[in-house]
C-alpha cells in the first residue's frame, strides 16, 4: 500500500471536501461506468446511450445544488432505478454488495487503491484503444482524484469515522426497504467474484471522453460561484435573530433542529431513530450554488416565498458548517422579505461581523478584501437598502453617506458607484424636501455640488456622476440600472430647459419623452453585451440541479438525440431555456425596463403601446421576473381592462392575479383592487363605500413624511373626488388644494396638472365655471409642456364642458375643442372618456342655434347611444341617466313618442339605481 | 429554621451520597460547603478547625454583627428527609463499577451494571453512559472539525438515555438522581420546559445536589422564568436564587443574598468568590482585590474564578501581582483556560498584544464557549489594529451568550474606530440596552452621536444626560453637556451643567483644564447677565491659573470694575 505519509495537519486548501458515505458510492458507480473494458458499451451497459445516461447522472451527481445534504443511499438507489432502466438492478445490487463489503479499514485501503486504476495519467493525451479511461482533468475525474487526495490525507480517526458511517448508511437504506435488500445481502457476497469477471470481459472500446467534452463545452465550468448579483437594487430587510431574543428556546437557537424533533409526542418511534449521525453537507461548492438560487429565489417571490421551510434549512447549514457565514446573508434577505426589520438587522450586522464583506462578493474582484480591512462598505450600502425598504429615509441616507466616505477611504470605486446609485434610489423614492444637510457637505469630493440644488436636480447631479463612475468601472448591470432610474427621473421630473439661458429664455419647466426613450434603450443594450460575451457565471450547476429535478421526465425525453424519435418537445424546450446564458439578474433589468416603458406610454397617454410592452413583459420575462414586477404588470393590465372592457372584465382578471400573487399589505395587488372598487363604487354612486375603500387605500401609506409619497397623492386624489362626487365642493377644493401644495413641495409637477384639472372640475360642477377656466387651461399648459396628451385631451374637454356651462353662444368654441381632441380620445382613451367626450359633444349641438334636430337627428343620437352604451358597460349611472335623458329630449322633439319613452324609462332605471346603490347581491363584490 | 448544626449533618449524609454516586462536582462543593460552617466554639475540635486557619481570627472579628444579625429573616424552611438508601450495602457489581468509573473507564463501568436493577445501579450506569458519550463527543468535535467549522458532534447516548429515563420516570421508578440525569439530557436534547420541570423535580426532592441547581440555572434565562419555578423552601434554595440573580445581572439582590447566606456559611470560599463576582459587576475594584487576596491565602491553588481576579489587577495595572498570579496559577495548572486567560491578561498590560493573543487562544482552544476569552482577544485585537480579527472575536463572543454587553460595546468601538460612527450605533445601542446603568457606554455612544460624520448633537446630548445621571466617575459627561449646550446657543442650560461640573470637580477636588474652561465660561455668563458679583468670584479663582485665561480673567475683572463704578456712583447719589 503507497500511501503518502499523513500530514498532521490537513492543509487549508481542503475546502470542505470531506470523504463521506454517498461520495464512495458515487465512486463505486464511476468505477462501474468506467472500467477498462472492451466493448461498446461495456459490459453491463446495453446500449451506449444507457452508458452516457449514467455518465450524465454521475455528473449531476457532483454538481448539482438542490439540496444541502448529500442523498441517503435509499434515494440513489431509486434515482438509479430510474436512470438506468434494466440495469437498475445490477448496479443496486452491485452498490450494496460492494458497500457493505466495506466492513474494515483496510477494505477502504484497496478499495481507493483500486480508483485510482480507473484514472489516466496526468498527460496521457493519447489513450490507448480498448481502454475507458477517466480523463483526470474531466469532471468526473477531479472528483475522483479529489476523493482520492481526500482519503489519503484521511486521519485513522477519519477512516474509523468513515467506516462507521458507511456502515450505517447502508444499514438505514436496508432497515428501509427490507425485503428487497435482504435478497441482496445474500447475493452480496457473489459480487466481487463476477465484479472481477467483468473486468477481464473482452468488450470493444467506447472513447469515454466524448460525452464528457459535449458536457463540459456547453458549460464552461468555472468554479466561481459569483455570490452577489443582486447588486443593489431595490431590496433591503432583516431578519429575526433567534439568539437575541429573550425567548426559552432562544438560547439554542442552534439546538433548533432538535427541539423540532420534540415536536413529536414523546414515545413516538420516529424519534427515537438517531436524526443526525447521517447527515452530511454536499460540497462547499454544491452548498454555496444552493444558497445562490434561495437568495435568488427569495428575492424573486419576496413575501411569499416560505419564511420557516428556508430558515429551518438555513439553520441546519448553520449547525452542520458554522463557519459558513453566507448563512447569515439568507436570513437577513430571508427576514427582510418577511417585514421582519428586527431580525433583518441583527442578522445583517451579524454577517458582516463574521465576513467583514469578503465572504461571497466575489462578483466585484477587488484587491481591497486583501488587505486586511475587510470590506464593511458593503454592509453599509445593504443596511441603507434595508432602511430604504422598510422606508426610513433619514436613516438611509445617513447610512449611504458613511458608506460613501468609507468607501472612499478605501478607494473602493465600484463599491461607491453602488452606494451612489442606492442614494439615488432614496432620494428618487422618498420625498426629502430637505436633503441638503444631510448630502450638502459631505459629497463636495464626489460631485462638485451646490447645496442650493433642489433636490430634484441633486438627484439629477448623482445620477449623472453614477451613470459615470459605473461606466468607467464597466459595472454593466449598473450602468444599466443607472439608465433606467434616468428614464424614470426623466419620465417625472420637469426641468427646465438645459439649452436656454439668460432673462430671455424661457423659464418653462418641459419633460423631455426623448431622453426617456433614449435612456430604455440603452438600458436595453444590456442584453446584448451579456447575449456575446460567455458568460462567466457558471450554468454547470443549475443545469445539473434541472436535470436530477425532472429525472423521470428527462428520461423519456433524453438529452442526446440518437435515443429515439419522439420526444417531448415542451420538456426539451424547458430545458435549453435554463441553459440561456443571460444571467437572471440581467432578464430583471430588462423587464423592468419594459415596465418603465409602458408607464412611460401610459403617462404619454398611448394606451396600446403601454398595453404591448406590458405584454411583451409577460411573456418574455415572467420567468425571471420578481414577484413584485410581474404583479406590477399584472396590475396595469388590468387597470387597463377596467377603463376599455368595464369592470366585469377587469374582476376576472384580479381574480386570477390574486390567486397568483400573494396579497399582502401594500402588494400592488391590493392596491388595484382597492382602486377598481372605488372607482366603480364612484360610478354606482355608493359613495360610502367609496369613502370607505379610499380610507383603507389612505392606511397603507406610511406615516412617515416623505415617504410612500405616490400612494398619498393617490390617497388624496380619491379621496377629492369622492368628495366631489358628493357635492362637498368646498371639502373637496381644500383636499385638492392641500394635495397641490404637497405635490408642490416634493417637486412632483407632472402630478400637478392632474391635480389642476381636478381643481377645474370641481369648480365646474359647483357651477362655477369662470373660476374653473383658469384652472383647467394651466392645466392644459402642464399637459403641454410635460407631454401628456391624454390628460391634455381629458383637459380639452374639461374646458370645452366649461365653455358650453358658460351659454349656448359658446357652443361653436366648444365644438372645436372637442373636436380637436377627439383624435386622441377615440384612439386612447377609456370608455368613460369617449362616453363624456360624446355627450359633451351632442350637448353642443343641442345648444348650437344653427343645429336643427330635424334636420340632422342622427348625429347628435348616435352619440348618444354610443355614450349610453359605454356608460351601461361602466355602470357610470349618472352620465347614462344623462345620455337618456338628452335622447328622450331629442326624441320628444322628434315626435317619437314610443322611443322616447323608451329612453325616459333608461333614464329613470339609472336615476333609481343611482339614488339607492345597494351592494348586497353584488355579484362582483361578492367575488372577494 | 435551619441552625448551622442541622446544615452540617444534611451536608454530611449528601456529601456520601453524592460521591457514591459519582457525582463528583456536586460533593466537591458540598464539601466546600460543609467546611465553610462556622464551628459552634463549644464544640470546637482540632480537625474541624484545621480547614478554618489563617485568616478566620480576622474574619471573626470582622463578621461579628453580621452574623447575628443575618438569620433575623425567620424563613420557615421545609425539612427534606434525608433519602434512604435502598441498597445499605452496596453489590459487588456496583463496587466495580465505580472502580471503573473512578478510573474514568465510563463504558466498562455501565457494562458491569448492564443487569442491576437498583435505583442506584442504574443511576450509575446511566451517568456512566452519559459521560461516555460526552466524551466521545469532545473527541469527535476535534476529529471532524473542518475548515467550515466542526460538524456538529452529538452525545450518541442522549436519544436512548432519554427513552430509558423518561420510562423510569413514567413508571415512578425514578430517584432524584436520576430525575437529575433526565433532566440533563433533555437540555442536551433541546427540551427545555420540560427539562426545567424535571429538574425542578429532582432539587424538590434531593436538594443537595449543586450540579442540579446549576443546571437549572442555566435554562432559566429570565426573571419571569425563575420566578414560575415552583421550588419548596430549601436553604439550597437561596444559593440558587442568589446566583441565579447574578446570572440575570440583579447584582443587588444577589450580593444581599451572599452576605444573607454568610451568616451561616461564614468561611465558604465558594461564597466569597461569588461575593467577589458580584462587586466586581457592580465595578467596586478594591473590595473585590480584597477579598481575593483572602481567598486566595485560605486556598492557594485555587484556578477557578481567579480570571476574574486578573481582571481587576489588570484594570488596576498592579502588574507585580499579576504576574506573581500567573506564575502561581501556571505552577498549579497550565492547561485550564483560567490560566491561559490570566496569562494573556498579563501580557496585555506588559503590551506584548501578539503574545497575549496566542494565550487566549490556547484559552479558546481548551474551552470554546469561553466567553470573556472571546471578549479580551477582542481588546487586543482592537490594540494591534486589526479590526476585523477583533470584530469577529466580539462577534462570537456575543453569539455565544447575547447578553454580554462588553461585547456589543467592543463591536461599537471597533466599527467607531473604522470611521462607520452610524454602523456602530447599532452596538451601542445593544449594550446600552443590557446595561444601562454603565454611564461608560452613553459616553461611548454621546461620543458617536457627536463625531464630525454624523452630528447629531441632539442625541449626543441624550445619551450625556444619562450618562451624567449614572454616577459617571471619570466626570466627562457634565462637562460635555455644557459644552455642546453652549455650541448650540442656549447659555443657561450650559451654565447650569458647568456650574455643576465645578462643584463635582470641587467635591473631588480635582483641577485641571477643565476647570479653568467652566470658570472661564460662569465668568463670562455672569458678566454678560450681570450678575457682577458671582462674575468677580469666578474671576478671580481664574487668578490662579497660569495661562491666556488668567489675563482674560483680569481684564474682565478690569472691565467689571470700570463698568460697576458708574452704577455705583450713582447709587450715592440717589439713595434708595
Amino acid at each position: 500500500m503507497a500511501s503518502p505519509p499523513q500530514p498532521t495537519q490537513p492543509p487549508p486548501m481542503t475546502n470542505a471536501f470531506a470523504l463521506t458515505p454517498h461520495k464512495v458510492s458515487v465512486c463505486l458507480l464511476l468505477q462501474t461506468y468506467a472500467l477498462p473494458a472492451q466493448t461498446t458499451p461495456p459490459f453491463p451497459f446495453s446500449s451506449v446511450s444507457q452508458h452516457n445516461r449514467l455518465g450524465l447522472y454521475l455528473l449531476a451527481l457532483t454538481k448539482s445544488y438542490d439540496d444541502i445534504s448529500e442523498p441517503k443511499l435509499e434515494e440513489l438507489l431509486n434515482q438509479l432505478k430510474e436512470i438506468s432502466g434494466s440495469l437498475g438492478h445490477w448496479l443496486i445490487d452491485h452498490l450494496t454488495g460492494r458497500l457493505s463489503s466495506l466492513s474494515a479499514p483496510d477494505d477502504l485501503f484497496s478499495f481507493f487503491t483500486e480508483m485510482r486504476g480507473i484514472l489516466g495519467g496526468l498527460d496521457s493525451v493519447v489513450m490507448e484503444d480498448n481502454q475507458v479511461i477517466l480523463d483526470p482533468n474531466s469532471n468526473l475525474g477531479l472528483f475522483l482524484r479529489r476523493c482520492i487526495l481526500t482519503f489519503n490525507l484521511l486521519s485513522f480517526e477519519g477512516l474509523c469515522h468513515l467506516v462507521t458511517n458507511i456502515g450505517s448508511y447502508c444499514k438505514e437504506a436496508m432497515s428501509s426497504c427490507m425485503p428487497y435488500e435482504t435478497r441482496l445481502l445474500d447475493e452480496s457476497s457473489n459480487d466481487l467474484e463476477t465484479l472481477s469477471e467483468y473486468e477481464n470481459m473482452d468488450l470493444e472500446n467506447f472513447v469515454f471522453g466524448k460525452v464528457n467534452e459535449e458536457i463540459e463545452a456547453r458549460k464552461q465550468a468555472s468554479e466561481r460561484v459569483p455570490f452577489h448579483l443582486h447588486g443593489p437594487k431595490a431590496l433591503s430587510g432583516l431578519v429575526e435573530d433567534i439568539e437575541v431574543v429573550a425567548d426559552p428556546s432562544s438560547k439554542h437557537g442552534d439546538k433548533c433542529g432538535e427541539s423540532n424533533a420534540y415536536i413529536h409526542p414523546p414515545g413516538n418511534e420516529l424519534r427515537d431513530v438517531d436524526p443526525y449521525g447521517e447527515i452530511f453537507l454536499r460540497t462547499n461548492w454544491q452548498v454555496q450554488g444552493y444558497l445562490m438560487e434561495q437568495a435568488d429565489a427569495i428575492e424573486k417571490h419576496d413575501s411569499s416565498f416560505s419564511f420557516n421551510s428556508s430558515e429551518l434549512v438555513l439553520r441546519q447549514i448553520k449547525k452542520l458548517a458554522p463557519e459558513l457565514h453566507r448563512v447569515h446573508f439568507l436570513r437577513y434577505l430571508n427576514s427582510l422579505y418577511h417585514d421582519d426589520y428586527f431580525a433583518a438587522l441583527d442578522n445583517l450586522h451579524r454577517y458582516f461581523d463574521y465576513s467583514a464583506g469578503a465572504e461571497g462578493f466575489d462578483s466585484v474582484p477587488s484587491s481591497s478584501g486583501s488587505n486586511g480591512s475587510g470590506r464593511y462598505e458593503i454592509g453599509l450600502i445593504y443596511l441603507g437598502m434595508m432602511h430604504l425598504h422598510f422606508g426610513h429615509p433619514k436613516q438611509a441616507l445617513q447610512v449611504l453617506t458613511e458608506a460613501v466616505r468609507f468607501s472612499q477611504q478605501q478607494s473602493n470605486e465600484s463599491c461607491l458607484a453602488y452606494t451612489l446609485a442606492a442614494i439615488c434610489n432614496v432620494l428618487s423614492e422618498f420625498g426629502c424636501s430637505s436633503s441638503a444637510g444631510v448630502l450638502g457637505t459631505s459629497f463636495s469630493p464626489i460631485t462638485s455640488m451646490d447645496t442650493s440644488l433642489s433636490v430634484g436636480q441633486q438627484l439629477f447631479v448623482l445620477l449623472r456622476e453614477s451613470l459615470k463612475r459605473a461606466e468607467s468601472l464597466k459595472l454593466k448591470r449598473l450602468v444599466a440600472s443607472n439608465h433606467l432610474a434616468l428614464a424614470k427621473f426623466d419620465l417625472l421630473h420637469a426641468q427646465r430647459s438645459l439649452l436656454s439661458f439668460g432673462p430671455k429664455a424661457s423659464m418653462k419647466l418641459r419633460t423631455f419623452p426623448i431622453n426617456v426613450c433614449k435612456e430604455l434603450r440603452l438600458c436595453s443594450n444590456l442584453i446584448s453585451e451579456f447575449g456575446y460575451e460567455s458568460s462567466t457565471m457558471t450554468t454547470d450547476g443549475a443545469f445539473s440541479t434541472t436535470w436530477l429535478n425532472n429525472l423521470p421526465k428527462s428520461m423519456d425525453s433524453p438529452l442526446l438525440p440518437q435515443e429515439n424519435g419522439h420526444r417531448n418537445n415542451c420538456d426539451a424546450h424547458r430545458f435549453f431555456t435554463q441553459l440561456s446564458t443571460v444571467p437572471k439578474s440581467v432578464l430583471q433589468l430588462l423587464g423592468s425596463s419594459y415596465i418603465m416603458r409602458s408607464t412611460a406610454w401610459e403617462m404619454y397617454g398611448s394606451a396600446p403601446l403601454a398595453r404591448i410592452n406590458s405584454l411583451v413583459y409577460t411573456t418574455c420575462f415572467a420567468d425571471a421576473s420578481s414577484s413584485s414586477d410581474a404583479a406590477s404588470v399584472h396590475a396595469k393590465l388590468i387597470q387597463h381592462l377596467a377603463v376599455f372592457r368595464g369592470y366585469k372584465d377587469a374582476f376576472v382578471a384580479l381574480k386570477v392575479a390574486e390567486e397568483k400573487f400573494l396579497t399582502v399589505s401594500k402588494s400592488v395587488i391590493l392596491l388595484v383592487k382597492l382602486q377598481l372598487l372605488h372607482e366603480r363604487a364612484l360610478h354606482r354612486g355608493n359613495l360610502k363605500l367609496a369613502q370607505q375603500v379610499c380610507d383603507e387605500l389612505g392606511v397603507l401609506a406610511s406615516s412617515v413624511s416623505g415617504v410612500d409619497k405616490d400612494l398619498k397623492t393617490e390617497a388624496s386624489l380619491r379621496h377629492a373626488r369622492t368628495l366631489l362626487a358628493a357635492n362637498q365642493f368646498s371639502q373637496a377644493a381644500a383636499v385638492a388644494h392641500s394635495l397641490f401644495c404637497m405635490c408642490y413641495k416634493f417637486n412632483m409637477q407632472v402630478q400637478n396638472a392632474t391635480v389642476l384639472l381636478l381643481l377645474a372640475e370641481i369648480h365646474k360642477k359647483s357651477g362655477n365655471a369662470v373660476l374653473g377656466l383658469p384652472y383647467a387651461l394651466a392645466s392644459l399648459s402642464f399637459c403641454q409642456s410635460f407631454n401628456l396628451d391624454l390628460l391634455k385631451a381629458s383637459a380639452t374637454l374639461t374646458l370645452a364642458e366649461l365653455w358650453l356651462s358658460l351659454g349656448s353662444n359658446h357652443a361653436k368654441r366648444a365644438l372645436t375643442l372637442i373636436h380637436g381632441a377627439l383624435p386622441m380620445i377615440l384612439g386612447h382613451g377609456g370608455l368613460e372618456l369617449q362616453a363624456r367626450a360624446q355627450i359633451t359633444e351632442a350637448k353642443c349641438y343641442l345648444s348650437d342655434p344653427s343645429y336643427s334636430v330635424f334636420k340632422d337627428s342622427e348625429v347628435v343620437l348616435d352619440l348618444l347611444r354610443q355614450a349610453s352604451d359605454e356608460l351601461q358597460v361602466l355602470e357610470y349611472h349618472e352620465l347614462a341617466a344623462e345620455a337618456f335623458y338628452l335622447m328622450a329630449h331629442v326624441f320628444d322633439k322628434l315626435g317619437q313618442l314610443e322611443r322616447r319613452e323608451e329612453a325616459a324609462a333608461s333614464f329613470k332605471e339609472h336615476m333609481m339605481a343611482l339614488e339607492n346603490p345597494q351592494d348586497e347581491d353584488d355579484p362582483l363584490l361578492n367575488m372577494f | 429554621m435551619n441552625s448551622k448544626e442541622t446544615c452540617r449533618s444534611e451536608l454530611r449524609i449528601a456529601l456520601r451520597q453524592l460521591s457514591d454516586r459519582c457525582l463528583y462536582s456536586a460533593s466537591k462543593w458540598a464539601g466546600e460547603q460543609l467546611v465553610g460552617i462556622e464551628q459552634d466554639p463549644a464544640k470546637f475540635t482540632p480537625t474541624n478547625t484545621r480547614f478554618q486557619r489563617g485568616s478566620s481570627s480576622i474574619r471573626r472579628r470582622f463578621r461579628t454583627n453580621d452574623i447575628t444579625s443575618s438569620p433575623a429573616t425567620g424563613m420557615s424552611y421545609v425539612s427534606t428527609p434525608v433519602l434512604e438508601e435502598d441498597e445499605v450495602i452496596d453489590g459487588d457489581f456496583y463496587l466495580l463499577a465505580k472502580s471503573y468509573f473512578d478510573c474514568r473507564e465510563y463504558k466498562r463501568a455501565a457494562h458491569v451494571l448492564r443487569d442491576q436493577n437498583a435505583k442506584k445501579s442504574v443511576f450509575l450506569r446511566c451517568y456512566a453512559l452519559y459521560l461516555a458519550g460526552e466524551k466521545r463527543k469532545e473527541e469527535e468535535m476535534i476529529e471532524l472539525e473542518g475548515p467550515l467549522g466542526k460538524s456538529d458532534a452529538v452525545n450518541r447516548e442522549l436519544v436512548s438515555l432519554e427513552r430509558e429515563l423518561s420510562t423510569l420516570r413514567k413508571n415512578g421508578t425514578i430517584d432524584p438522581f436520576g430525575l437529575y440525569l433526565y433532566g440533563v439530557v433533555l437540555k442536551n436534547r433541546g427540551n427545555q420546559n420540560l427539562a426545567r420541570t424535571v429538574l425542578v423535580e429532582s432539587v424538590n426532592s434531593y436538594p443537595w445536589n449543586w450540579t442540579a441547581w446549576s443546571e437549572l440555572q442555566s435554562i432559566c434565562t429570565t426573571i419571569e422564568m425563575l420566578s414560575s419555578l415552583n421550588l419548596s423552601n430549601h436553604w439550597m434554595k437561596d444559593f440558587f436564587l442568589a446566583s441565579a440573580y447574578q446570572e440575570l445581572r440583579m447584582h443587588n439582590e444577589s450580593l444581599a443574598k451572599y452576605e444573607y447566606l454568610q451568616g451561616t456559611f461564614s468561611f465558604s470560599n465558594y461564597i466569597q468568590a461569588q461575593i467577589a463576582k458580584a462587586q466586581y459587576c457592580l465595578r467596586e475594584f478594591d473590595q473585590v482585590e480584597v477579598i481575593f487576596e483572602e481567598l486566595l491565602r485560605n486556598d492557594p491553588y485555587r484556578v477557578e474564578d481567579m480570571d476574574m481576579y486578573s481582571n481587576v489587577l489588570y484594570a488596576k495595572e498592579c502588574f507585580s501581582a499579576l504576574s506573581y498570579l500567573a506564575h502561581r496559577v501556571f505552577m498549579t495548572d497550565k492547561y485550564r483556560p483560567e490560566s491561559c486567560c490570566i496569562i494573556g491578561n498579563y501580557y496585555s498590560l506588559k503590551g506584548q498584544h501578539e503574545k497575549s493573543v496566542m494565550y487566549f487562544r490556547r484559552a479558546l482552544k481548551l474551552d470554546k464557549k469561553y466567553l470573556s476569552a472571546w471578549t479580551l482577544m477582542g481588546h487586543e485585537y482592537v490594540e494591534m489594529k486589526n479590526t476585523p480579527a477583533a470584530v469577529d472575536a466580539y462577534r462570537r463572543a456575543v453569539d455565544i451568550n447575547p447578553c454580554d454587553y462588553r461585547a456589543w460595546y467592543g463591536l461599537g468601538q471597533a466599527y467607531e474606530m473604522m470611521g462607520m460612527p452610524f454602523y456602530a450605533l447599532h452596538y451601542f445601542k445593544k449594550s446600552v440596552f443590557l446595561q444601562p446603568s454603565d454611564s461608560r457606554l452613553w459616553i461611548a455612544m454621546a461620543q458617536c452621536y457627536e463625531t464630525d460624520q454624523l452630528h447629531l448633537l441632539e442625541d449626543a446630548i441624550k445619551c450625556y444626560r444619562r450618562a451624567a445621571n449614572c454616577n459617571d466617575k471619570e466626570a466627562i459627561a457634565l462637562h460635555q453637556l455644557a459644552k455642546l449646550h453652549c455650541e448650540l446657543g442656549r447659555p443657561e442650560e450650559a451654565a447650569f451643567y458647568y456650574k455643576k461640573d465645578l462643584e463635582r470637580m470641587e467635591n473631588e477636588e480635582r483641577e485641571g483644564p477643565n476647570m479653568v474652561e467652566a470658570l472661564l465660561f460662569l465668568a463670562q455668563h455672569c458678566r454678560t447677565h450681570k450678575r457682577l458679583e458671582e462674575a468677580e468670584v469666578y474671576c478671580t479663582r481664574l487668578l490662579d491659573y497660569t495661562g491666556p485665561e488668567k489675563e482674560m480673567a483680569k481684564n474682565m475683572l478690569r472691565g467689571m470694575r470700570s463698568e460697576s463704578s458708574f452704577p455705583s456712583m450713582d447709587a450715592e447719589h440717589f439713595p434708595p
